[in-house]
């Protein structure tokens, strides 16, 4: 007899949100199966990259992580467009400028900032504030009013905090990341809550990522749910596309500051877990890992 | 279902504070009101009971018996405590609890033969909560045997599960009803009781009522015997006392998987729908499972 392999189909579907407008705009998300089971249906958005830049220089990072960028760092745009150069899909920048705890730069500085990356590349951005869930409020609300119509992804979003910047993204279009720590329970709630008045394909789910030997394996079980939840039980509060913002994370532990080889590893490693995971968008720093993610995600590796 | 009222818990501050000063007040006044609202025992939780157990456990029984006639559960991990507490008594009383740990099948056991107790038996081990249905069934077999041994007839041991919060492990807050419906097959005659509100520990406090509320229905059906629960909850007694059968019969219809339109139905009615579908793990619990 001849063996069939078993195959699974999934009453839920993962809202596809939009990044960028017009010829920049790139769809994450919109699969109903689970990650890389191409067996069971289609993917028709592979998972995205994203390199990540700073508005200030990042003088903390390893130093070979710093070297891929060294003429750069001190200009948004040009780093910007060497990560395109070097394969990303999207930016990310964070506005580490603003952080309380470092320079405390002004809000309308940094938007100013993203608004001259925004407008200088042909690429969709990501946006990450500092993390202050004080600041982020006037951080964020002040960027997505200058980037009106920008269709950016603006996060995190945090239950302290999600009212003011989702309205501001609400009224100028853009789409957040709803950040939740390591919690499946309070990442639906926060879920829940938005969904009173903010759309599900506008909105991307970040539930943490730890970096590999440093909690990596919570990060991977709580996406993993996640696409169970929203794919298989068909949970429409669950139903949103994943990012893993896991660069930063990678390159602050002690071994990716070792060496150049297994700093890029230790990164790499931790990317492709959390792809097979379900994250939907990668947020990266080491232009070699990109490229890894690359070929996997093409089927090469 | 026979209800132990929860409220004499010395981690509430008053009642620690009464006991500290023994002073009969406020105990008197929670025994009245939960022996008013309904309950069928009044539960007396001592916790480990480090500072004159004899003295204070047997102040606080007669406290009570001076105000209710209702029948006591003695519920302290002291086993000094507990035997006085067992020998004061006026009524036959519930001894809560022992376990599959070591030291209480060597030191409660024997006081619930020696006092001819009532006496609860969880299924906790030396190695703490056992995680599913099958170490569950192992643990309390085990325990089970040993108490029968000593002369404990099934009848006298209520088998107690050991609930979890939902907020903290909803696939075994789920597995709990299987556990409760099998044991008349496992254990012919035991009976079965659960600490209800622990369901909702970690819950935001206004919304521990309908969870416990509703997860006293589910598990009432697949056979639980008593629970031990907040009686000053009016909607629970007059769930338990068959006052809201509407309210019941929804929520056996939820169990069934009936697919009953949230439209159809008023608020007080969705939420008892969503609250059974969370717990029998049919959607994923958050804080906000009623605001959807």
């Amino acid at each position: 007899m001849e063996y069939k392999a078993p195959v699974e189909t999934y009453t839920g579907k993962v809202a596809e949100v939009v990044i960028g407008k017009g010829d920049k705009a790139i769809k994450i998300g919109g699969e109903s199966v689970l990650p890389f089971h191409f067996f069971e249906g289609t993917i028709q958005n592979p998972p995205k990259l994203a390199l990540e830049i700073w508005d200030i220089d990042p003088a903390g990072w390893a130093e070979w992580v710093r070297e891929p960028y060294k003429d750069v760092l001190a200009d948004p745009v040009a780093w910007a467009k060497k990560c395109l150069d070097y394969g990303a899909d999207l930016i990310c920048v964070r506005l580490a400028s603003t952080d309380p705890a470092g320079d405390n730069a002004p809000a309308d500085k940094a938007a100013a900032a993203v608004k001259t990356v925004v407008g200088s590349i042909k690429a969709p951005v990501i946006v990450y504030g500092s993390g202050d869930e004080t600041k982020d409020i006037a951080v964020l609300t002040k960027v997505a009013e200058v980037c009106s119509g920008e269709k950016l992804l603006l996060g995190p979003v945090v239950k302290e905090n999600f009212e003011p910047i989702s309205k501001a993204a609400l009224d100028h279009g853009h789409s957040i990341i709803a950040q939740t720590p390591l919690d499946i329970n309070l990442e639906k709630e926060l879920n829940v809550k938005l969904l009173k008045s903010f759309p599900p394909d506008r909105i991307v789910i970040d539930p943490l990522s730890s970096g590999l030997g440093y909690g990596m394996e919570y990060s991977f079980t709580i996406m993993e749910r996640t696409k169970h939840i929203g794919v298989m039980f068909g949970d429409s509060t669950m139903q949103m596309p994943i990012i893993a913002d896991l660069g930063g994370e990678s390159w602050k532990t002690k071994q990716a500051k070792e060496n150049k080889e297994q700093g890029i590893l230790w990164e790499s490693i931790a990317a492709i877990s959390l792809l097979l995971a379900g994250a939907n968008v990668l947020v990266l720093r080491h232009p070699d890992s990109c490229q890894y993610m690359k070929e996997a995600i093409e089927g090469k590796l | 279902m026979v209800l132990i009222g929860e409220s004499i818990h010395i981690i509430s501050k008053n009642v620690n504070d009464a006991v500290k000063n023994r002073d009969p007040k406020v105990i008197q006044d929670l025994a009245r009101a939960q022996s008013t609202a309904g309950a069928d025992y009044i539960d007396i939780n001592l916790g480990p009971a480090k500072k004159d157990p004899e003295e204070m456990t047997k102040w606080l029984v007669e406290t009570i018996q001076d105000v209710t006639d209702l029948p006591l559960s003695v519920d302290t991990l002291n086993p000094v405590a507990m035997e006085a507490g067992l020998k004061a008594c006026k009524k036959r009383p519930l001894l809560n609890s022992s376990s599959g740990r070591t030291d209480s099948k060597e030191r409660m056991l024997p006081l619930a033969k020696k006092y001819n107790t009532d006496v609860v038996i969880s299924v906790l081990t030396d190695k703490g909560c056992p995680p599913d249905v099958d170490s569950r069934t192992e643990s309390i077999m085990e325990t089970v045997t040993i108490a029968n041994d000593m002369g404990i007839p099934n009848e006298d041991i209520w088998v107690d599960p050991i609930i979890l919060p939902v907020s903290a492990d909803q696939k075994q807050v789920a597995e709990a009803g299987e556990f409760i419906s099998i044991l008349a097959d496992l254990l012919p005659g035991v009976k079965s009781t659960i600490g209800l509100s622990n369901v909702s520990n970690g819950t935001p406090e206004q919304l521990r009522g309908i969870l416990n509320r509703t997860y006293m229905v589910m598990l009432g059906r697949m056979g639980l015997y008593s629970a031990i629960a907040d009686v000053l909850d009016e909607e629970l007694v007059a769930i338990n006392k068959g006052k809201m059968p509407e309210i019941v019969d929804l929520i056996y219809k939820t169990m069934d998987g009936e697919d009953i339109p949230l439209s159809s139905l008023d608020k007080q009615k969705q939420d008892y729908v969503k609250t059974t579908k969370v717990l029998m793990g049919k959607t994923l619990y958050s804080h906000a499972w009623l605001e959807m």
